[in-house]
C-alpha cells in the first residue's frame, strides 16, 4: 500500500486542519475581542463584537470538537462521559451548596492529565453542550472557555506539572488567569455582564467607578476563577496520586509524557522451568512486551 | 475450535508469570467451564482468549492462542473480537449508553462494524427471540434488572455471530433467578454451533450445562474432565475451589464414616437421595 | 432514561427532522445577533418562537423555563446596565454611586432582546427534539458516531451519578461531615465527596472500553444505522435557505448595514 492518500489517511489529514482551523478561529476572535476595542457605548460596534463572538467561539469550538474526537483511543472515549458526568454532578452539588467556585471541571481536568490536551478540549467542549442541553442554554456560549481549560491541564500534564504535588495549584493559577480572560469577552460582549447575581453585582461595583463593562468582567472574572482553578487542580492531583498507579499508566499519554514520574523499571521477566524438553519457551509470540508499544491506536482511525 | 497450548502470561512491569504452562481445548459447540479460586488469573485468561491481552493490556505473553487456527495475538484487536465474543461480569458497564432502547442497543455492534440495516433488524430479532427478550426489545436498557441486563448484554455480543463465546463470571453480580437465565440461554448458543468457554463460580449450574470443567490453579490447567468427575475430586479443595453443596454434604458423610468409603459421590439433588438411602453404612 | 428537557409528545415541531430544528435555532441566533436590533428580536420571539411553542404544546413548561432561567439574567442585566453605566449621559435619577440612565436602559433593552431569543429558542430545541433522535440524524448527516456515543452515554449515566454523589453525600454526613458555616469550611467538605465518586469511576471505565471493543467500537468499518430519520425534501431546502439567510444577515452586519 503505498499511496499516501488512503481514506484514513485523509481522515487524519482532515481532522489536524479542523482543529488548527478551529484554534486559530478561537484566537482571532479573542484578539479581535480584546484588541479591537470594540467600543461599548456605539451600540453598532458592540453588537458586531458580539456577533463574533457567538459566531467565532462556535464555530472554534465544533471544529476542535469534531477534529479531536477521531483520534482519541477507545479506553479515553470511554473516560469521557463519565468525566463529563462528574463536572455535571459536582459543578450542580457546588451551586446548591453555594460555595463561591464552580468546581465544575474536575473531569476536563482529570481527561486533560491522563489522555491529553485533545482529549480535555473535547470533554470541555461537551460538557457545556451537556449542561446547556440538561440544566440551562446559558452554558453554551462558555463552551470555549472549558476547551481551553482541557487543553491547559493537558500540556500542564506533559510539562511534567504534575510530577510534583506543589506545582499543580501553579497550573491551576495560571489556567484560571487564562479562563477568566477568555471568557470575559463572552460575559462581556453576550451576556452584558449578567452572568448571575452575584457576578453582576461585582461587575457593578466596577463599573461604578468607571471601568469599562470588558474590563469589569475580566476584573470579576479574575477574582473568581483562578481561586476555583487552584482548588480544582489541586484536588484532582489529590485524587491521581490516591489511584493506583496501574490504572494510571493504562493512558498512553501517561507513560509517553511520563505525566507522574519516573514509574519503577523491571527486568525482563523469565519463566519458571515447567516441564522438561517439549520446546515450551516459544518468545516467538510475546507480543506487546511491555506496555509501552502495545497500548495505544488500537482505533486505526487515530 | 479454541486452542491453547502452553500459554504464559506476566503482567506489565513485573517478572512473575501468573500463567504458566496453559493447554485448554474446546471443540465446536461445546461448553467448556474454567474454575479456579478467586485472583488465580480466571480474567487475565479470559481476555487473553479474547485478544484484549496483549493489545489493550500490555504484558508479556507467550504460547500459543488460536482460534480456528488462527492466532488470536497477531491480530488487531477490531479483527479478534469478531472471532472471539466476550461477556464479562458487570451488566451495567456492558450497555453502552450509547443508546435509548434494547432493540438498538443489542445493535450497537452491528452498526459499529458496518452491517447492512436490513441484516441488523433480522439478526436483532432473532437473537431477541433466542434470548427470549423480545418482550424487553422497546424498554430502557437502563430500566431493567441486573439478569435482564445482562442478557441484553450478552444478546448484544452474540448478535455479532462470533464462532466463540468467551463469559468472564457472568452471573457473579446477579441473584439465582438472573443466573439461571443466563446459563438456560447457553444451551441454546452451543446448539447453535458456538464454542463457550465460561468462567464461573457457580458448580451447580456449570455440572448442569458444561460439557467438560477445567480447573485452573498454579497458573496452568490441573485438571479437567466431565463435570461429575471432576467435581466429586477429592483435590479440589487444595485448589481453593469449591463444590457442589451435595458433594461436599456426601463427602463430610463419609469422612465420618456414616457412608461407604468407596462410593462415587453425588453431584445433584437426585443422586444425593440415591447415594444417601443405597450408601449407608448404618453407623 | 435520559435527562433533557425533552417531553414525548405529538406535533408539527415534534415530528421536524432535528437537524431542521437545530439548523433552525442556529440561524434564528445568528441573524438576531447579525442584525442586532432589538425589535427583531423580540419580533423573532413574538412571531416565530412563541407560535412554534404553542403548536408543540410546550408553551407551558417553555414560560415556566423561561422564569427559573431568563428572568433572573435579565433582571439583573437591567440592574446592571440600567444603574452602572458610566458611559450614559442622559440620567434619570440618582441613588449615590448609581446612576439610571436612559443609555443604560437601552443597552440593556439590546442585550436583553438578544439573550432571550438565544435561550427561548435553545429551549424550544430541547423541550421538542428526543436526544437520541437528534444523535441519529446528526450522525446521518456525517457527525462522527463516537461524538453520538459520547453525548448520549453521558446523559444515560447522569442520573446514575446523581444518585451515587447524594450517597456518598449522605455517608459523609452521617460521619460527621458538617456542610454549613464559611464558605472555606464547605469548599473542604467538597473533597470528601468528590474523592469517592471520582475514583469508583476508574473500574467502570475500565470495564467500559472493553465492552466497548468487544461490540466493535474501533472497527474501521464504515458505520450503519440502525434507525433512519426522516428527512423531506422540503426540510432540507428549508434548512439551506435558512442558512443563506443568517450568512447574509452575517455578511451584511459585518459591511455595517445594521449600525
Amino acid at each position: 500500500m503505498s499511496t499516501s492518500h488512503t481514506p484514513v489517511e485523509a481522515n487524519k489529514v482532515r481532522n489536524r486542519v479542523f482543529v488548527a482551523i478551529g484554534a486559530v478561529v478561537i484566537i482571532a476572535t479573542y484578539l479581535y475581542l480584546i484588541l479591537g476595542q470594540p467600543s461599548e457605548f456605539a451600540e453598532g460596534d458592540f453588537g458586531q463584537a458580539s456577533l463574533i463572538a457567538i459566531i467565532g467561539y462556535l464555530l472554534g469550538s465544533v471544529l476542535i470538537a469534531a477534529g479531536t474526537i477521531h483520534r482519541l483511543p477507545t479506553t479515553t472515549i470511554a473516560l469521557v462521559p463519565v468525566a463529563i458526568a462528574v463536572n455535571i454532578v459536582v459543578g450542580q452539588i457546588a451551586a446548591s451548596l453555594g460555595l463561591p467556585i464552580y468546581l465544575d471541571s474536575i473531569g476536563t481536568i482529570l481527561v486533560g492529565v491522563l489522555a491529553g490536551p485533545a482529549a480535555g478540549a473535547l470533554t470541555g467542549a461537551l460538557t457545556n453542550v451537556i449542561w446547556g442541553m440538561t440544566i440551562s442554554p446559558i452554558a453554551l456560549p462558555f463552551a470555549v472557555t472549558a476547551v481551553v481549560i482541557g487543553v491547559l491541564a493537558g500540556y500542564a500534564g506533559r510539562l511534567g506539572m504534575f510530577r510534583r504535588f506543589y506545582l499543580a495549584p501553579i497550573a491551576g493559577l495560571i489556567t484560571g488567569i487564562v479562563a477568566a480572560l477568555v471568557s470575559s469577552p463572552i460575559a462581556a460582549f453576550i451576556f452584558g455582564g449578567a452572568t448571575g447575581g452575584g457576578n453582576g453585582a461585582i461587575v457593578a461595583a466596577f463599573r461604578a467607578v468607571g471601568n469599562s463593562l470588558l474590563a469589569s468582567t475580566t476584573f470579576q472574572g479574575l477574582l473568581s476563577d483562578p481561586l476555583d482553578k487552584v482548588i480544582t487542580f489541586t484536588i484532582v492531583v489529590i485524587i491521581l496520586y490516591a489511584l493506583p498507579s496501574r490504572f494510571r499508566s493504562r493512558f498512553p499519554f501517561v507513560r509517553e509524557y511520563n505525566v507522574f514520574g519516573k514509574q519503577s523499571e523491571h527486568a525482563a521477566p523469565t519463566r519458571a522451568p515447567r516441564r522438561a524438553a517439549g520446546g515450551s519457551d516459544s518468545p516467538a509470540s510475546t507480543t506487546g512486551d511491555d506496555s509501552r508499544s502495545s497500548d495505544s491506536g488500537t482505533t486505526p482511525t487515530s | 475450535m479454541i486452542e491453547l497450548r502452553d500459554v504464559a502470561y506476566a503482567y506489565p512491569d513485573t517478572d512473575h508469570y501468573v500463567l504458566d504452562g496453559v493447554d485448554l481445548s474446546v471443540a465446536r459447540g461445546e461448553v467448556v467451564g474454567v474454575v479456579g479460586a478467586s485472583g488465580v488469573g480466571k480474567t487475565t485468561l479470559a481476555k487473553i482468549i479474547a485478544g484484549f491481552i496483549p493489545s489493550v493490556e500490555g504484558g508479556t505473553l507467550a504460547g500459543s492462542v488460536s482460534v480456528d487456527d488462527v492466532q488470536i495475538s497477531s491480530l488487531p484487536l477490531a479483527e479478534a473480537v469478531a472471532q472471539v465474543g466476550l461477556v464479562i461480569q458487570n451488566p451495567f458497564n456492558q450497555i453502552s449508553g450509547a443508546k435509548f432502547s434494547v432493540r438498538e442497543e443489542i445493535a450497537f455492534g452491528l452498526e459499529n462494524t458496518g452491517v447492512p440495516r436490513d441484516q441488523m433488524i433480522s439478526r436483532v430479532a432473532d437473537v431477541a427471540k433466542l434470548l427470549r427478550i423480545d418482550h424487553l426489545l422497546d424498554r430502557s436498557p437502563y430500566a431493567l434488572s441486573g439478569g435482564q441486563m445482562q442478557l441484553v448484554a450478552i444478546a448484544s455480543v452474540i448478535v455479532m455471530g462470533t464462532p466463540v463465546l468467551v463469559m468472564d463470571e457472568p452471573t457473579s453480580q446477579l441473584d439465582p433467578g438472573g443466573s439461571r437465565m443466563v446459563f438456560d440461554v447457553i444451551s441454546a448458543l452451543t446448539d447453535a454451533g458456538t464454542s463457550v468457554l465460561i468462567f464461573e463460580h457457580k458448580m451447580e449450574l456449570l455440572r448442569e450445562h458444561a460439557d467438560r470443567i477445567a480447573v485452573l490453579a498454579e497458573g496452568r490447567i490441573v485438571y479437567e474432565d466431565n463435570p461429575r468427575t471432576v467435581l466429586t475430586d477429592d483435590r479440589l479443595e487444595s485448589w481453593s475451589v469449591g463444590s457442589t453443596r451435595y458433594t461436599r454434604a456426601a463427602r463430610a458423610a463419609r469422612d465420618e464414616g456414616l457412608t461407604a468409603p468407596d462410593a462415587a459421590l453425588p453431584v445433584s439433588l437426585s443422586d444425593s437421595t440415591v447415594y444417601f438411602t443405597t450408601q449407608r453404612t448404618g453407623r | 432514561m435520559t435527562t433533557t428537557l425533552y417531553e414525548d409528545r405529538e406535533s408539527a415541531v415534534h415530528r421536524l427532522n432535528p437537524v431542521t430544528k437545530l439548523v433552525a435555532m442556529l440561524s434564528i441566533i445568528i441573524i438576531v445577533f447579525a442584525v442586532q436590533i432589538w425589535w427583531v428580536a423580540l419580533g423573532i420571539v413574538v412571531f416565530v418562537v412563541m407560535p412554534a411553542a404553542v403548536i408543540s404544546g410546550t408553551g407551558g413548561r417553555l414560560l415556566s423555563l423561561s422564569l427559573k432561567l431568563l428572568l433572573p439574567i435579565l433582571i439583573v442585566l437591567v440592574l446592571l446596565q440600567g444603574l452602572f453605566f458610566p458611559e450614559g449621559t442622559t440620567v434619570l435619577a440618582e441613588f449615590g454611586p448609581a446612576r439610571v440612565t436612559v443609555e443604560g436602559l437601552m443597552f440593556a433593552l439590546g442585550i436583553g432582546s438578544r439573550i432571550a431569543a438565544l435561550v427561548l429558542c435553545s429551549l424550544v430545541l430541547l423541550l421538542t427534539t428526543d436526544p437520541a433522535l437528534l444523535m441519529t440524524s446528526l450522525t446521518q448527516k456525517g457527525m462522527s458516531p463516537k461524538m453520538s456515543y459520547v453525548i448520549s452515554s453521558t446523559l444515560q449515566i447522569i442520573p446514575a451519578f446523581q444518585t451515587r454523589a447524594q450517597s456518598i453525600l449522605l455517608a459523609q454526613q452521617a460521619r460527621g461531615l458538617r456542610l454549613k458555616g464559611n464558605p472555606l469550611r464547605r469548599v473542604a467538605a467538597v473533597l470528601p465527596l468528590v474523592s469517592p465518586l471520582v475514583l469508583g469511576m476508574f473500574t467502570d471505565v475500565e470495564e467500559r472500553s472493553t465492552a466497548m471493543e468487544a461490540r466493535g467500537f474501533s472497527s474501521p468499518a464504515t458505520h450503519t444505522s440502525f434507525v433512519v430519520v426522516e428527512d423531506p425534501l422540503g426540510q432540507k431546502i428549508a434548512r439551506w435557505a435558512l442558512a443563506a439567510i443568517a450568512l447574509a444577515s452575517v455578511v451584511l452586519s459585518l459591511l455595517g448595514v445594521f449600525k
